[in-house]
């Protein structure tokens, strides 16, 4: 895809989004844009898209399960288990009998008949499908409840099982992370965005406030983390692997960070209450920064990596 | 040679091969004498092996090729230690004014000896009065004749102490006519009124000078460009030292933090914490200055959004020396005097400039906030 199709495929998923209603519909409204080819046809260019308009209109869909999905060679459109907040290990265990797991579900998991999740079975990884009839499933609340997340718990005998490379969860998790990264890209952008309209609006002492030093060094601040994630998530589609997706990921988690605490800050007292939409952007990134491993984690990994290898590669090249 | 990655790999075996001609005659770190004269003679080298000559127009000396070429040499000499990238890096910020804005038959005599280490040159930019506010400068220069007369201070000039020449900016305008009253010189430093004055820095290294022009008689066809066309000279640096400058730059601090990994204990989860923060920052840099690159590469103008560039670096930079900080075995910053303990000391301490040169911290940020965020003027 060219520059001029991106944006044009861009606003189309955008438009559809707006239109859509609840998780279902904005499922839904992804399937009517053709989600699912794209994601065959042009992943890199599909999740990119997608994403950052999951997160930039704070939409709740479940296309993080077709991402997974797809790594792990499963059908498509079913419903998938993710790893439990924080982790990145495959959430489920297969002993020869029956298919054990915990984790999470996206919203398409309540109104799912099939299940599909990566499982350990010795020193070998299987997918495995089982039907909603083997599964608890309960909604979480949390910090975010119209993010649609749910626990999770599989005790079933599998409908299908399929062994794979033990790659296919590293692609799975490095996919996830990518996707994740997006989806945060988007939403620290409209934090930015609010709290750049509201420092040019806001009247204090007789100016707006944007004009001084100490606020604009704020937002000057949260540019840069969004850029510094832009750039990661760049390398990590270029240079596709495991290290440029954790290293995206981790950017992702600070990027949030440092963008949430700047603009709440700046937006002040008017961000701080549930009439403004800034909430729901920070309480989001919150909660995206710990699927398939938060930040600070990420950061204890790799550095581990680093100091057990003794190897510092550079990943990117001109 | 036909991509970027093949050429790096020619580039590294020959190396590789030529390790030992190459390597440094001295315990690193050095003398700042000895570290010099590393420099020129590995740029003697490399320039005799063809190496120093990719990059740059054949009508200067060079072998052509797109100047990504010079940026993976600098780097490549920068992870194998064999030349400081602060100092070998200065040719990216001297040598594309003389291509661009010399008399062509000076640029073609002199950028040959610049890259070949026959000579080394300076760039005579800040002053007292004139830090992040390069417009403010006041050194004068005077028409007389044929010839200009340059009277008045530099400051933080690199290595002026060894340099044969110097790109230097004066005021032939009024004060007033801030960056409209510039023009730019290429004066030779052993003319009679010019004396320099090694400054020693927090680090203990006499890298930086004072230089004083007293009465320095600068022939007329030694001006880069046209009379009062000095800014258009000093701003066309900017995407050298954003793109080339900076990625020699993150290839010393990979390196040093693959030493640092080598001296830490791998069991300890604190400085898994440290080296991973440092890790993320130099790639995120790495990512995006490539991305910086490639716009540059593809005919862009670089502009105000490199200042995200330069607050990485700075970052990044800072990450890297606050895990040795954190990490180096206790007391070595600090009470050993070791050459290995000095090189620590010494980049530590050099490190804190990061948020300082070339623009402080704070600049960058009002020209993220005025230019990228569109914020309007400030107080």
């Amino acid at each position: 895809m060219d520059a001029s199709e991106r944006a044009l495929l861009a606003e189309t998923v955008r438009d559809a989004l707006d239109g859509a209603r609840g998780p279902e519909g904005a499922d839904l409204a992804l399937a009517g844009v053709g989600w699912l080819d794209m994601l065959d046809a042009e992943p890199r260019d599909a999740v990119e898209i997608v994403f950052r308009s999951l997160g930039a209109g704070n939409v709740t869909a479940s296309a993080l399960d077709d991402v997974v999905g797809r790594a792990l060679g499963s059908p498509p459109a079913l419903a998938a288990v993710l790893p439990r907040f924080g982790a990145w290990e495959p959430p489920g265990a297969y002993d020869g009998k029956r298919v054990r797991a915990r984790g999470l579900a996206t919203a398409r998991g309540s109104r799912a008949t099939e299940f599909v999740m990566a499982c350990r079975a010795d020193d070998e990884l299987v997918v495995a499908v089982v039907p909603a009839s083997g599964v608890e499933i309960a909604p979480i609340h949390g910090i975010d409840p119209a993010a649609g997340f749910h626990t999770i718990t599989v005790d079933a005998e599998a409908a299908r099982l399929e062994p794979v490379d033990r790659g296919a969860w590293d692609a799975a998790v490095a996919d996830a992370r990518r996707a994740i990264g997006y989806e945060i890209a988007g939403a620290a952008r409209v934090m930015l965005d609010l709290a750049r309209t509201h420092a040019l609006d806001r009247v204090q002492f007789g100016r707006p406030v944007a004009r001084f030093q100490a606020v604009r060094h704020r937002l000057a601040e949260a540019l840069v983390a969004i850029e510094a994630l832009d750039a990661t998530l760049a390398a990590a589609a270029d240079e596709p692997g495991r290290e440029t997706a954790a290293l995206a990921k981790i950017v992702a988690g600070r990027s949030a960070r440092t963008v949430g605490t700047h603009c709440q800050q700046v937006l002040a007292g008017v961000g701080f209450t549930t009439e403004h939409p800034f909430h729901r952007y920070l309480k989001r990134t919150m909660l995206l920064d710990g699927l398939f491993g938060a930040a600070d984690d990420l950061t204890v990994a790799v550095g581990r990596q680093l100091l057990g290898t003794k190897q510092v590669p550079t990943l990117v090249e001109l | 040679m036909t991509t970027m990655s093949d050429f790096r790999a020619e580039l590294h075996a020959w190396l590789d091969a030529h390790h030992d001609d190459l390597a440094p005659r001295y315990e690193p770190p050095g003398s700042l004498d000895e570290e010099i004269a590393q420099m020129q003679r590995v740029k003697g080298i490399l320039f005799d092996a063809g190496w120093m000559r990719y990059g740059w127009p054949e009508r200067v000396g060079g072998l052509g090729g797109p100047p990504m070429m010079r940026t993976e040499l600098g780097a490549a000499l920068a992870s194998r230690d064999l030349a400081d990238p602060g100092h070998f890096s200065l040719i990216e910020v001297l040598a594309p004014t003389l291509v661009d804005f010399a008399p062509p038959a000076l640029a073609a005599d002199v950028v040959p000896r610049l890259l070949s280490g026959e000579e080394m040159w300076c760039q005579g930019f800040s002053e007292p009065g004139t830090g992040s506010d390069l417009a403010s400068l006041s050194c004068r220069a005077r028409a007389d004749g044929s010839a200009f007369v340059v009277n008045g201070q530099k400051v933080w000039t690199s290595l002026a102490q060894y340099s044969q020449r110097c790109v230097l900016l004066t005021r032939t305008g009024t004060l007033e006519s801030r960056h409209r009253g510039i023009t730019a010189f290429f004066v030779d430093m052993d003319t009679p009124g010019i004396t320099v004055s090694p400054l020693e820095m927090i680090n203990g290294v006499r890298e930086f000078t004072e230089v004083f022009f007293d009465d320095v008689v600068v022939p007329a066809d030694r001006m880069l460009g046209p009379l009062d066309g000095g800014w258009a000279v000093a701003m066309s640096i900017l995407p050298y030292e954003r793109s080339s400058c900076f990625w020699q730059r993150i290839a010393y601090l990979y390196r040093r933090l693959e030493l640092l990994a080598a001296l830490t204990p791998a069991d300890d989860d604190r400085a898994a914490e440290a080296i991973g923060n440092a890790y993320v920052a130099l790639h995120t840099l790495r990512a995006r200055s490539r991305a910086t690159q490639h716009r540059l590469a593809a005919g862009e103008t670089l502009g105000a959004e490199t200042s995200i560039d330069k607050v990485l670096v700075a970052s990044a930079e800072q990450a890297t020396y606050e895990a040795a900080r954190r990490l180096l075995p206790a007391g070595l910053v600090e009470t050993d005097d070791s050459a290995a303990a000095e090189a620590w000391r010494n980049e530590l301490l050099y490190a804190r400039a990061a948020t300082i040169y070339g623009g402080t911290a704070e600049v960058q940020r009002n020209i993220i906030a005025r230019r990228l965020l569109d914020l309007g003027g400030d107080d």
